[in-house]
């Protein structure tokens, strides 16, 4: 009688479990599937390098300063191209310089000297410098003039100097137009 | 009490946080690069005029000394005075800056109030000539002395590191009385030395 029992119940599992494993196709209802590459993320770039600056005379021959010696009536020019680097497609910057511990020992009045300035290649201020169009660069020019009027007498400032010290030029990331968020 | 004065503590910290983090909200930077350079120093040059004496040859000295004074040049001729006859001497002028342009500079010679020992009678028989040379020795040829006048004699450009020549003839009247023998006659020169304008237009 045990055995019976024992028997009818391993008969009625084998039969739940056969038409479990029949009914399996039955789970494969309509189905469809698609794949997608969404891509690969790239950062853009950011720099500037300065290239050797140069030295030219008023008639523009390029001299060098480390050995020069002006008299009145020199005017000198300093000049030196930057290559500023933007790339991103919301990218913005704003180029600064900074100039430290320039020493001028000649006396104001007999000369002439212009602040270090930054221009764009047309000739325009350079300050927010933006991506341009078919090149990750541009090119960035900061230049300063130095004057000894030839209206100097005597022998005003000879052998005197004017150190124009150590410049620095920066290239900041601002957030410009929509789409970045400024820094929390 | 405790768990008040936690939360005050708590709330100190949190202030102190948020400020800190606005005071340095200048590091939360975007990117940023820089370059650095150093345009060097612009120097100005000397303006050293070299004289040298002839036919004394042997006295040279800047025409500015070290304690920015003129200098004091004795030219000495080496013969003596005679009525009708002369004596010569001069001063070879060089250009010794070392700028680094072009620096021409025009050398002018100007006669001061002559006069002589004694009683004085020597400085008012002689007369002061003078031409610009090519070379010291050209001081000691007659020809070509004129008067020095008012305005002095002038050098042509003297170029960086180059020189000019200047001569003085001394000449005794040869109807001098006798009275001037034996006089020394002192005849003082002024030599300035000025820049000329190297760019036209500026100057």
């Amino acid at each position: 009688m045990k055995n019976s029992t024992l028997i009818k119940g391993t008969a009625a599992i084998a039969v739940g479990a056969a038409l479990l494993l029949g009914g399996g196709g039955t789970l494969a209802a309509w189905n469809a599937e698609a794949t997608a590459t969404p891509g690969t993320i790239v950062s853009g770039d950011l720099n500037v390098t300065a290239a050797a600056g140069v030295w030219t005379d008023r008639a523009g021959a390029t001299i060098d300063i480390s050995t020069y010696k002006v008299v009145p009536g020199d005017k000198l020019t300093y000049t030196q191209t930057l290559t500023v680097k933007l790339v991103g497609n919301k990218m913005a910057a704003d180029i600064t310089l900074t100039g430290a511990d320039s020493a001028n020992n000649f006396t104001a009045d007999n000369v002439i000297v212009s602040a270090l300035q930054l221009k764009n290649s047309d000739g325009t201020a350079a300050s927010r410098l933006l991506p341009v169009v078919g090149s990750p660069t541009q090119a960035v020019t900061a230049s300063t003039s130095f004057e000894f009027k030839s209206a100097t007498g005597t022998r005003s400032d000879i052998n005197t100097s004017y150190n124009l010290g150590n410049v620095k030029y920066t290239v900041q990331q601002v957030v410009a137009g929509a789409g970045l968020v400024a820094a929390p | 009490m405790r768990i008040k004065r936690s939360l005050q503590a708590a709330a100190l910290i949190a202030a102190a946080v948020v400020l800190g983090l606005l005071t340095v909200q200048g590091t939360y930077a975007l990117w940023n690069a820089t370059a650095s350079t150093a345009p060097g120093t612009v120097s100005s040059a000397s303006f050293d005029v070299k004289m040298t004496a002839t036919p004394n040859s042997q006295i040279t000295t800047n025409m500015t000394l070290a304690n920015d004074k003129p200098a004091n040049l004795t030219i000495t001729p080496t013969s003596t005075l005679l009525p009708g006859g002369s004596a010569y001497g001069g001063v070879v002028v060089t250009n010794n800056t070392n700028a680094g342009g072009s620096f021409d500079t025009a050398i002018t010679a100007t006669k001061g109030i002559v006069t002589s020992t004694g009683d004085g009678s020597l400085a008012l028989n002689v007369s002061v000539n003078a031409k610009l040379g090519t070379s010291a020795a050209d001081c000691s040829i007659a020809t070509g002395y004129t008067v020095l006048g008012a305005s002095g004699l002038v050098s042509p450009p003297v170029i960086k590191g180059g020189s000019t020549v200047l001569c003085f003839q001394i000449t005794l009247s040869s109807n001098a009385p006798p009275s001037v023998k034996g006089q020394a006659v002192n005849i003082p020169l002024t030599l300035t030395a000025s820049q000329l304008c190297g760019v036209p237009g500026v100057c």
